[in-house]
């Protein structure tokens, strides 16, 4: 069965190019564009992983990643940004992130954190 | 307010390492090698920064705005000129540029490429100056270089500071002429340069 992954990033670029990436390769994809609707998806939805940008209008990324874990604190979530600074790969671990992934999007980096986190939680 | 030879050398070496991330970035969206030109910083008050980049940019430019916090906090805007923004969006999209300000597509180009170049730059001078930095959400204008300072003017109070890098680079053989500027008030600025000197520090 396919895995479905949710994606939730407020560019429609991010969303675009990630998509195409993911389908490619066999995955279901729904998106969300903001971090409100990524919690409404999330729980319609039920993926079994989420990719999440940090910087969005609204609710920002760490507020939706630590919500998403106290409803569900099986939710994986990996973390999509162009932030590159190790104190917020620190800040997002610890607020439990299964991993960390800096923009540009490399298709390979991409696919392989994303096969490794389903991989354990299977 | 000047900048001493330390503190000038210590920020260019930064700016280096800043704007190699920043065109490693550039070069994997665009799947096409990035040749960098050494940064040059100048420091203005920020009333005089129009004056300075009008000089060189003179018609309207693509900029994208994010408000940084944190110890040291500010605004850094991106500004490339029209030719240089008309690219960016043919290499990313295949298609052909429009004028930007009917072109919505480019638009989101070149706001989610600023996205990702102001972090890469920025993200790593909070990593070697070892100072988070939190970042708003990238706003793209499309105006004088004169009306955007203006409106960063009008918005923040007190007496502030813009530190001018600019980034020359060639893509694709065509030269793209991009400015970083980051506007700190004084206490910010003193703050960055305190955290410039203690890293020059660190690695001699």
């Amino acid at each position: 069965m396919k895995s479905k992954l949710l994606l939730v990033d407020d560019s429609a670029l991010a969303r675009r190019s990630l998509r195409t990436i993911l389908e490619s390769d066999g995955f279901e994809v729904v998106e969300a564009e903001d971090g409100m609707a990524a919690l409404e998806r999330y729980f319609l939805e039920k993926p079994d992983l989420v990719l999440l940008d940090l910087v969005m209008k609204g609710m920002y990324g760490l507020d939706v990643l630590t919500k998403l874990r106290q409803l569900d604190p099986s939710a994986r979530v990996v973390v999509v940004t162009a932030d590159v600074q190790d104190s917020s790969h620190q800040l997002v671990q610890e607020a439990g992130a299964s991993g960390f992934i800096n923009k540009p999007i490399d298709k390979h980096r991409v696919l392989e954190v994303i096969r490794g986190v389903l991989e354990e939680s299977a | 307010m000047q900048l001493t030879a330390t503190q000038q050398d210590a920020l260019i070496e930064l700016l280096n390492i800043g704007f190699g991330r920043a065109a490693a970035a550039l070069s994997q969206l665009t799947g096409h090698r990035v040749m960098l030109e050494v940064p040059e910083v100048t420091i203005h008050p920020v009333d005089e920064v129009s004056e300075a980049l009008e000089r060189v940019i003179r018609t309207d430019v693509a900029s994208v705005h994010q408000i940084f916090s944190g110890p040291v906090a500010g605004d850094a805007l991106l500004i490339l000129d029209q030719g240089g923004a008309s690219m960016l969006k043919e290499l990313l999209t295949d298609e052909p540029a429009l004028p930007l300000s009917i072109d919505a597509s480019a638009r989101e180009v070149l706001t989610e490429v600023g996205n990702i170049l102001l972090n890469a730059c920025l993200g790593t001078f909070g990593n070697l100056l070892k100072v988070q930095v939190s970042f708003s959400v990238p706003h793209l204008s499309l105006e004088t270089v004169g009306a955007i300072l203006e409106s960063l003017r009008i918005h923040r109070e007190g007496l502030q500071y813009a530190l001018v890098v600019h980034a020359g680079f060639k893509l694709r053989d065509a030269e793209v002429h991009g400015y970083l500027v980051i506007v700190l008030s004084v206490a910010s600025l003193d703050r960055m340069l305190r955290a410039v000197e203690e890293w020059e520090h660190r690695n001699r």
